[in-house]
């Protein structure tokens, strides 16, 4: 027994390796246990439909159990495959794929309850990517061969983005991006390509407007190494460059945990920058902004500190303790403006994750929406005919009004950038500014444009209160 | 020397290096062995040589065949650092690390604190090599529940007990935390291997660490979520600390600019480095210990148990990783999966230093980060010198194998 007992737990142990290392298929295995139980209360529907025709005459009860009816014939088709993807491991950004996982979830166990798409539940299959390029390719074709997605929707690294792309293409299937910023993703014009999401450029011409209109000389980049800070910090320095905006980017590894050294090499430099720009996601932005800040270098009076997009969530403060003063861009709606869908899904997300769903969850959500109404308004799962109906969108959903202004039928013009294909045009771009320690961010100013300014400026001193 | 173009400098002093170091390198034990002296150790000190003076060095080397010893190569190491730091300062006039001496040294400083604290992680994994023969790869996983269990610890105390108390007691109870998993894992999955129960021991003990690091890492995962945690600071609010200005006879160096959290951290680590070196030296266990590492059989004849010496050691190797997170918690951001740079970072550092050796992880520690730290703050384009700060050490590390695969302070195998 003694003997056995090691080896047994071993057994145990590489199981649940070997299950961590699937990552994606795990999530694959569970989702088709909740379907085989759908399917199984198939039998129940006589009992059901007996139930409804015993209390006819109350009729809030007959609406609910028709409802269930109505779900139960939607199990007992053949379920539509929906892949979806986002990091739920290293060195991806974990916390953004499993905050997508969980929307997209969400939006489909609504759709359906409502009775899912053309009489048919929709199967969410949502796969690790790692944030790595290379596992971009592989989800994506697992996603199509193995799984028999009929659309793909989400994923939060441009890099994992770029290789996706490709194989949507080829595999000729819809894919609707949620967080991939990178101005390639819609600029290649490929007929499959939507992104829900805002770009690179958007963001970088937005940021540029407010720090061009604090006339600001000397500004020093912070950029991680990948396809999202790279391309990103470019757009800037070439919007700098147009503005006569003197730049340096400073590049770092996804992960890299001790900045001091080259933070001290910018505060020793021989000019002090106007502004510092953290083009790093996740915890790794954390640290870099962190660190500038305890060796006094932004926020001060002479550096703002223009924080990454991440700055809003409510793990900040815990991360950022000194990060008072740091302003940063906010992608989606203010809660001023959310409407009762965008309310809905914040509210079951603070009840998973005590927390503001951040934009990249909203848009998620939609996309899966999106996806599955326009596979409903099809009437079939052809790819042709969803991605005309995609085009087709016109919907309110989470993160407002969405449609796609350019597309087969309306191509990009000559005076419009090439991402504009299949791009959602309309996200919400404001940048935003802390003014107390732990202060919420919805309470934080809204510095920029100035049509938004909560508190008549376009810029809070350090250390004084507006 | 004046007329010529920057690059021009790296790319001829990169050539004289290549071409003489490996002239020296191939040459030289071959002129010792054909005079029927010992070459042990020449094809170094022929590199070196090589590199710092080509022929000028070489020939008389050759000539004069010299018994090859560590004092010649460090101070021809030594000539060759001035040597290249000269031709760094003809290459990049005004890089920072020419111009300013108060910078170097705060960057040395900065580099040394972050070294140690390397250090007392790798310690521990060179700790458990050294008495086990097993190489942890679940050693990143224990460094991160200590951070952790500290944080949690932390809070606790804050928001329930109501009793705020200093990051430095979280030090020590994801010390006591990390160090019962190690007391509950090891017999239950390495002793078997130990009492000959295990086939293939060197593949088990492989696949049973890094079970259990994927293992560690998901449960935390799900336990603790995917958001990045942080601990309040040592010194809440301090932010820099000024110690000097020095003076080095006439010479003012400017005062040494420290991070006051990182400060305490490396203090924390050099005293826990310090109580090891004393509980390994000085105590009966520690020298029961250190026999195990030498001799099992020799120490079973003189009543030690290495059975239990495997258990103290894995318990005390994952302690450390432990403490060494927990020392980091309040300064860097703490997220499940931040065990795995630390762990292979661990691994260069206690090769560098020699496999199972104590006092070559610390040095190796040190010279890690010092390494990362110049070659950030150093390099002559510094956009990219943070790119490649892992590739500095890695560098260190490549160049320790070429020419000295045991280490520096490893044993060669009998």
């Amino acid at each position: 027994m003694s003997r056995r007992l090691p080896k047994f737990v071993l057994f145990l142990l590489i199981l649940s390796l070997a299950l961590v290392a699937c990552g994606g298929q795990q999530v694959v295995e569970v989702t088709r246990v909740v379907t085989e139980v759908q399917t199984e209360t198939v039998t129940e529907q006589v009992e059901v439909t007996r139930v409804v025709t015993e209390m006819e005459t109350v009729t809030e009860e007959v609406e609910v159990e028709v409802t269930r009816v109505v779900e139960v014939e939607a199990a007992k088709a053949e379920p539509i495959v929906i892949g979806a993807t986002g990091p739920l491991s290293a060195p991806g950004s974990v916390g953004g794929g499993i905050a997508m996982q969980f929307t997209a979830q969400l939006a489909v166990d609504e759709i359906n309850a409502a009775g899912g798409i053309m009489g048919r539940p929709i199967e969410l299959v949502f796969v690790d990517t790692q944030g790595l390029p290379e596992r971009g390719t592989a989800v994506a074709e697992r996603l199509i061969e193995e799984d028999g997605a009929v659309g793909i929707v989400g994923e939060y690294h441009s890099a994992v983005g770029l290789t996706m792309i490709e194989v949507c293409h080829e595999r000729h299937i819809p894919c609707v991006f949620s967080e991939t910023w990178n101005d390639n993703v819609t600029a290649a014009g490929y007929a499959e390509v939507f992104r829900v999401a805002v770009t690179s450029t958007l963001v970088a011409s937005q940021q540029i407007n407010w720090l061009d209109s604090l006339g600001l000389e000397y500004i020093v980049i912070i950029a991680e190494n990948t396809d999202y800070g790279v391309p990103a910090s470019e757009a800037q320095v070439s919007f700098m460059t147009e503005r006569g905006i003197d730049s340096d980017v400073y590049f770092a590894e996804l992960g890299t945990e001790d900045f001091l050294p080259v933070l001290t090499r910018i505060q020793g430099g021989e000019r002090t920058p106007d502004a510092i720009m953290v083009l790093v996601t996740g915890e790794t932005s954390y640290n870099v902004e962190q660190q500038m800040a305890e060796i006094g270098l932004a926020p001060t009076e002479e550096t703002i500190c223009v924080a990454n997009q991440v700055a809003i969530n409510a793990e900040f403060w815990d991360n950022v303790p000194d990060g008072n003063y740091c302003a940063y861009l906010r992608v989606g709606l203010t809660p001023s403006n959310y409407n009762d869908i965008t309310q809905g899904v914040d509210d079951a997300y603070r009840a998973q994750f005590d927390r503001p769903a951040p934009s990249y969850a909203l848009a998620t959500y939609d996309s899966v929406y999106i996806m599955a109404e326009a596979i409903e308004r099809a009437g079939s799962t052809d790819p042709d005919a969803i991605i005309a109906e995609i085009e087709a969108t016109d919907r309110t959903l989470a993160q407002g009004r969405y449609y796609f202004p350019y597309g087969l039928n309306n191509p990009v013009p000559d005076d419009q950038p090439a991402w504009m294909w299949h791009q959602w045009p309309d996200a919400a771009v404001v940048m935003q500014q802390y003014f107390e320690v732990g202060q919420d961010p919805d309470d934080a100013a809204v510095v920029f444009p100035v049509a938004f300014q909560t508190h008549g400026t376009a810029l809070i001193p350090f250390g004084t209160t507006p | 020397m004046d007329n010529m173009e920057p690059a021009q400098i790296l790319l001829g002093t990169i050539l004289w290096l290549l071409v003489w170091g490996i002239l020296g390198g191939i040459r030289t034990p071959n002129v010792y062995r054909h005079k029927n002296l010992n070459p042990d150790g020449t094809r170094g000190l022929g590199i070196l040589a090589g590199m710092l003076g080509g022929p000028i060095l070489l020939l008389p080397l050759w000539y004069f065949t010299p018994v090859a010893n560590s004092k010649m190569s460090a101070g021809i190491s030594i000539l060759l650092l001035i040597g290249l730091y000269k031709v760094f300062a003809l290459y990049d006039p005004n890089n920072l690390c020419v111009t300013s001496f108060n910078y170097v040294m705060n960057q040395t400083a900065n580099g040394l604190q972050i070294g140690f604290i390397y250090a007392l992680m790798a310690v521990g994994l060179t700790l458990i090599y050294g008495i086990q023969g097993v190489i942890s790869f679940a050693h990143g996983q224990h460094y991160m529940i200590g951070g952790f269990i500290s944080f949690f610890f932390l809070k606790w105390m804050t928001e329930t007990v109501g009793v705020p108390v200093n990051p430095l007691f979280g030090i020590l109870v994801a010390g006591a935390g990390t160090a019962l998993l190690g007391l509950l894992f090891e017999p239950l999955f390495l002793r078997p291997m130990h009492q000959g129960q295990i086939e293939r021991p060197g593949e088990y003990a492989i696949l049973v660490t890094f079970g259990l690091a994927f293992l560690l890492e998901n449960t935390t995962l799900s336990i603790v979520g995917p958001f990045p945690q942080k601990a309040a600071g040592y010194l809440p609010g301090t932010g820099m600390v000024s110690l000097g200005p020095w003076m080095l006879g006439g010479f003012e160096l400017g005062p040494l600019r420290l991070v006051a959290d990182r400060l305490v951290a490396a203090t924390a680590s050099v005293v826990l480095i310090g109580a090891l070196l004393f509980f390994l030296n000085r105590t009966w266990v520690g020298r029961a210990l250190r026999a195990v590492s030498m001799d099992k059989q020799a120490a079973s004849v003189a009543g030690v148990n290495p059975l239990r010496m495997n258990t103290l050691a894995f318990a005390i190797g994952t302690m450390l990783a432990g403490m060494s997170g927990a020392a980091l918690v309040p300064i860097f951001s703490w997220v499940p999966w931040i065990g795995a740079e630390a762990a292979g970072r661990s691994f260069v550092i206690i090769v560098l230093g020699g496999l199972g050796s104590v006092p070559g992880a610390l040095f190796g520690g040190l010279i890690i980060g010092l390494v990362e730290a110049m070659g950030t703050a150093c390099f002559p384009d510094p956009t990219r010198g943070l790119a490649y700060k892992t590739a500095f050490g890695l560098v260190i590390f490549a160049l320790m194998l070429l020419f000295r695969p045991t280490g520096l302070f490893g044993r060669k195998e009998s």
